[in-house]
C-alpha cells in the first residue's frame, strides 16, 4: 500500500525535544491511543490544543513518533493549518470575522478601530501580551454582520462607535457593555446616524 | 450482535414523536442551532425551563433545529392541545416571562413576539407560516425535519419515515440502487455539478477493498451555511444518505469530515452516529441485512483548501490538506490510496428522499434540465438573512428580491455572489436568470454551493475583488506557483488600484494572471481570478473609474477617501470622543481631521454625518 511504503521510508527514529518534562507526559497520555493511518492527527492536535490552548513544540517529536513519520512533516501540518495554533493565546483574545456579508456591512471599519485601540495588529498580541486581535472565517452567523466574537459571545450587527465602545470597555478592564449601546439614540444632528449600511 | 428490523424502530419511534407531534399538554420549542445560539437560545431555553417549573405549569420545553429563519432568531413555538401552534419571534430570556404570561392568557397569543402560525390559515391577525414571503415558494425536502424535530433524537427521525429509503435500498441490488440515483438526475450539490450515480459507479466498479465513502462538510466557502443547518438539524439524514451510499457502493467505511468553525455540527453529528450504532443502524449487519458499514465524524482544523475533493483526502491521510494531482481519480487511489468516494453533505442527504419516494416523484421537482431541490443561504446586504430551499431553476430575483426581502430600505441591488469566493459575481441586471447551473455559466460564473451574497450600491466591487483575492491567496496550498503567486500578484494590483495607484497596463497584468492561474492544479487556483474576470465584464465601468480617475464611486477604497469636516455641528465633541486615534482635532474654534492620524474607520461619521463627510481624495476629471 502506498501509504505503508511512504511511512517505512520516513522511520528514523526521534529523540523527544528537550523542553517540559511535564508537558511531554501530558501530551504522550493524551494521544496514547491514537494511532497513524487511522484520521488521528488532527483529533491529536485538538486535544492537545484543548489541553494547553496550543500545540507546544514539545508535542512535535512525540506526534512525530506517534503517526510513524518525521517532525518537520508534522510540523508542516501544524503549520498549514489556520486553527492550530503554536504560541499561547493571549490574555484576551477578540476574534474579528473576514467573512463577506461582514465585509459588504463595514467589516474592515471595525478592524481599523480595533487594531487603534487594542493597539494589536491582526493575527497578533498587544505589546503587554493582553490582547490579541484574531481573523476568524465565517461561520454562517450573518445575520449578526458585520459582528466580533469574544469569548464565545457573538457581537453584532455592530456600528463601529459601538465596537470602540465596547473595545474600550475591555481595555479599561471596565464594564463591558452588550450588543447595543445608547450611540444610536443621542446621535441625532441630522436625524439618526447612518450607518455604513442599512440596518433591518 | 442484536438484529433489529425497520419495524421494531419504528413502533417505538412512532410512540415517542407522538408526544411531540400531538402533544396531550402544551409544547414550547426551542430552536438551538448555530444561528440561534449567537442571539441567546440556550439562555432562551434555560429561562423557558426553569419558568415552566417555577409556575408549576402544565408543559414540556423541547429543543429543535433551525427553520432557517436566521433573520427571526431565537424562535419558540407553542403548541397547545387543539390550536395550532404559534411561531415566536426574537425571544430572548428576557422575554421568556412575558411570552408565558400572555399565550396562556386571552386568546393564547402574544401578539408583539408571535411571527407565524405552524399550519394553515391565519389566526387572531398572525399570518400563516407558509404565508411568509420567507416561505412562500420554498419547498422543504430537505429541510422538512429542520426547525421541527428535535436534532437528538433519532426516534423523531424514524417516525417520521427516516431510514425507510435505507430499507428499501437493502432490500435492492446495489446496482439498482445505483440506477435509481442515476434516473434521478441527482447531482453533486458541492459546485462541481457532477452526476452522483455516475460517481458512486465509479466506486463500485472498483476492483480493491476496504472502500471509503466521505462526505464533504468542510463548508468553507464564506457566506454560505446550509450544510451546517442539515447537521444540526437533521442529522440523521446525512447519516442515512451516507448508509445508502455505503451500500451502493460496497463502502466499508464512511467519514464525515467537518470544518473546525462548526462545533454544533461536529458535536451532533458525532451523537447521531453513536445514536445509530446504538439502533443497529451502523456497525455489523445493518437492519438484519449481511450488510456492515461504519462511519465516523472527522473535525478539520481549518483549511478552505480541505474542501476541495483531494484536498480533503490528504487531510484525511494525516498530512497537509494539500490537493492531490489526478488521475489518479479518488474512485482509483482515494484515501490511504485504497478506492473512495466523496460527496457533499447536500448531496448524500437528497439520496434517503430518492430512496424513499423512488427517482420519478425525486425529479418532478425543478427544471427542465436540473432536477430537483436546492438549498441556499442568503447573507450580506438582504433583509432577511436565512437558509431556504427551492426547485432547481426559480428566479434568482425571487429568491433574492422578494424571499429574502433585497437590499436595506433606500438601497439598490449591486450583484449577487452566488457561491463562494471563488464564484464570481453577477449583476443586479442579470438578478431574474433562474438559479441552476447553466444560466451562471454562461456568465462566466459558477452557482457553486448556493451561499448567496448581495452587494448593494453601498459597496465597492474593487474592495470585493480585493477580498476574494485575498481569500485566495492566504488559502492557497502552496503547491502551485500560478496560484500562491499568482493570487499574491493579482492582491498587489488591485490594493494599487484601490490606493490611487492604479495603471491602465495593471489591466491587462491582471488579465494575463487570470489566464496564467488556469494551468494551477486544482479549483482553487483556476477559480481565484473568477471574480476578477466578473469585475471586467460587468462593473468595468466602476473599475476604469478608480484607474483613471482615481475616485471609489461607492467611497469605499480607503486609498481614495478622506474623512473630512464640511460643517459645525454640536455632533462634533462626540465625533472628538469616538475617534479611536484622537484624529479629530479643534482648531481655531472648530474641528479639523488629522489626516496623518485619521485611520479611516468611520466612527466619527457615524457620530456626526451631517458634519463630517468622506470627500473623494484625488478629484481627477
Amino acid at each position: 500500500m502506498f501509504s505503508q511504503a511512504s511511512h517505512n521510508s520516513r522511520l528514523t527514529p526521534v529523540e523527544p525535544a528537550a523542553g517540559s518534562t511535564e508537558v511531554i507526559a501530558r501530551v504522550s497520555e493524551l494521544i496514547a491511543d491514537l494511532r497513524p493511518d487511522n484520521v488521528d492527527l488532527l483529533a491529536a492536535f485538538h486535544r492537545i490544543q484543548h489541553e494547553f490552548g496550543y500545540v507546544p513544540r514539545e508535542a512535535v517529536p512525540l506526534l512525530a513518533g506517534k503517526f510513524q513519520t518525521t517532525p518537520a512533516i508534522i510540523f508542516g501540518t501544524i503549520d498549514f493549518y489556520s486553527e492550530v495554533r503554536t504560541t499561547p493565546p493571549a490574555e484576551t483574545t477578540v476574534e474579528w470575522c473576514s467573512g463577506p456579508a461582514c465585509l459588504l456591512k463595514g467589516s474592515l471599519n471595525i478592524r481599523r478601530a480595533l487594531e487603534a485601540i487594542l493597539e494589536c495588529e491582526m493575527n497578533r498580541t498587544s505589546a503587554d501580551e493582553r490582547f490579541g486581535l484574531r481573523l476568524v472565517q465565517c461561520d454562517g452567523t450573518c445575520h449578526l454582520a458585520p459582528l466580533v466574537r469574544h469569548e464565545g459571545r457573538y457581537l453584532g450587527p455592530l456600528t463601529v462607535s459601538e465596537a470602540i465602545d465596547w473595545a474600550r470597555g475591555l481595555v479599561g478592564g471596565g464594564e463591558v457593555r452588550g450588543q447595543r449601546s445608547e450611540v444610536r439614540e443621542e446621535a441625532s444632528d441630522v436625524g439618526a446616524p447612518q450607518k455604513t449600511a442599512g440596518t433591518q | 450482535m442484536t438484529l433489529t428490523t425497520y419495524q421494531d424502530l419504528r413502533a417505538k419511534a412512532d410512540a415517542v414523536w407522538a408526544r411531540a407531534a400531538e402533544p396531550q399538554r402544551t409544547l414550547i420549542k426551542v430552536g438551538v442551532a448555530t444561528c440561534s445560539r449567537v442571539v441567546g437560545a440556550e439562555e432562551t431555553l434555560e429561562a423557558l425551563r426553569r419558568a415552566v417549573a417555577a409556575r408549576g405549569l402544565e408543559a414540556d420545553v423541547m429543543v429543535t433545529g433551525c427553520l432557517g429563519l436566521c433573520y427571526a432568531e431565537p424562535l419558540v413555538e407553542v403548541r397547545r392541545p387543539g390550536t395550532p401552534a404559534v411561531l415566536y419571534q426574537r425571544v430572548t430570556a428576557d422575554k421568556v416571562a412575558a411570552l408565558l404570561d400572555e399565550s396562556v392568557a386571552g386568546d393564547g397569543i402574544a401578539h408583539g413576539m408571535a411571527l407565524a402560525v405552524v399550519g394553515d390559515g391565519a389566526l387572531g391577525g398572525v399570518p400563516a407560516l407558509d404565508s411568509l414571503e420567507f416561505m412562500r415558494g420554498q419547498v422543504r425536502r430537505l429541510m422538512a425535519n429542520c426547525g421541527v424535530t428535535d436534532p437528538g433524537s433519532i426516534d423523531h427521525y424514524i417516525a417520521r419515515a427516516g431510514y425507510e429509503g435505507l430499507t428499501r435500498a437493502l432490500r435492492m441490488k446495489p446496482v439498482d440502487v445505483i440506477q435509481e440515483v442515476k434516473d434521478s438526475g441527482l447531482w453533486g450539490r458541492g459546485g462541481a455539478a457532477f452526476s452522483t450515480g455516475l460517481k458512486w459507479e465509479f466506486l463500485h466498479n472498483a476492483k480493491r477493498k476496504p472502500r471509503y465513502l466521505i462526505c464533504n462538510a468542510d463548508e468553507g466557502d464564506p457566506g454560505s451555511f446550509v450544510n451546517r443547518n442539515l447537521m444540526e438539524s437533521d442529522p440523521h439524514l446525512l447519516i442515512e444518505g451516507m448508509i445508502i451510499g455505503g451500500f451502493a457502493t460496497d463502502s466499508d467505511v464512511g467519514y464525515i469530515y467537518i470544518r473546525d468553525e462548526y462545533p454544533v455540527p461536529v458535536e451532533r453529528m458525532q451523537r447521531a452516529v453513536e445514536q445509530a450504532r446504538e439502533k443497529g443502524l451502523l456497525g455489523e449487519g445493518i437492519l438484519a441485512s449481511n450488510f456492515n458499514f461504519e462511519l465516523e465524524v472527522v473535525r478539520g482544523a481549518g483549511s478552505y483548501v480541505c474542501g476541495d475533493e483531494t484536498g480533503l483526502l490528504s487531510s484525511l491521510e494525516d498530512r497537509r490538506g494539500m490537493p492531490k494531482i489526478k488521475p489518479p481519480f479518488p474512485a482509483q487511489a482515494g484515501v490511504f490510496a485504497m478506492p473512495s468516494n466523496i460527496n457533499n453533505v447536500e448531496t448524500y442527504t437528497n439520496v434517503p428522499l430518492i430512496l424513499r419516494n423512488g427517482a420519478q416523484w425525486w425529479a418532478a421537482m425543478g427544471s427542465e434540465k436540473h432536477k430537483g431541490t436546492k438549498m441556499f443561504s442568503l447573507s450580506g446586504q438582504v433583509q432577511r438573512v436565512g437558509i431556504l430551499e427551492v426547485p432547481l431553476g426559480t428566479p434568482t430575483s425571487d429568491v433574492v428580491m422578494r424571499m429574502a426581502g433585497g437590499p436595506p430600505e433606500g438601497r439598490k441591488l449591486k450583484g449577487i455572489q452566488p457561491g463562494g469566493p471563488l464564484s464570481g459575481v453577477i449583476p443586479a441586471s442579470d438578478g431574474d436568470i433562474p438559479l441552476e447551473p447553466d444560466p451562471y455559466k454562461e456568465r462566466g460564473v459558477l452557482m457553486g454551493s448556493g451561499g448567496l451574497v448581495i452587494l448593494d450600491d453601498s459597496n465597492c466591487i474593487v474592495d470585493l475583488c480585493i477580498y476574494f483575492e485575498w481569500f485566495a491567496e492566504d488559502e492557497s496550498c502552496g503547491r502551485c506557483t500560478t496560484c500562491f503567486a499568482g493570487t499574491r500578484r493579482a492582491l498587489e494590483i488591485l490594493r494599487r488600484i484601490s490606493s490611487g495607484r492604479g495603471r491602465m497596463a495593471d489591466l491587462e497584468l491582471i488579465k494575463l494572471l487570470g489566464k496564467i492561474a488556469q494551468n494551477a492544479n486544482c479549483f482553487h487556483g483556476q477559480g481565484a481570478p473568477t471574480a476578477v474576470a466578473s469585475m471586467f465584464r460587468f462593473f468595468e465601468e466602476e473599475l476604469l473609474e478608480h484607474v483613471q480617475r482615481k475616485r471609489c464611486p461607492a467611497k469605499v477604497c480607503r486609498g481614495l477617501v478622506r474623512y473630512e469636516v464640511v460643517h459645525r455641528s454640536e455632533r462634533l465633541p462626540a465625533a472628538e470622543a469616538i475617534c479611536p486615534t484622537n484624529a479629530v482635532v479643534r482648531d481655531n474654534g472648530g474641528y479639523r481631521i488629522d489626516q496623518a492620524k485619521c485611520v479611516k474607520c468611520d466612527a466619527c461619521r457615524e457620530q456626526a454625518p451631517y458634519a463630517i463627510s468622506v470627500v473623494d481624495e484625488f478629484a481627477l476629471t
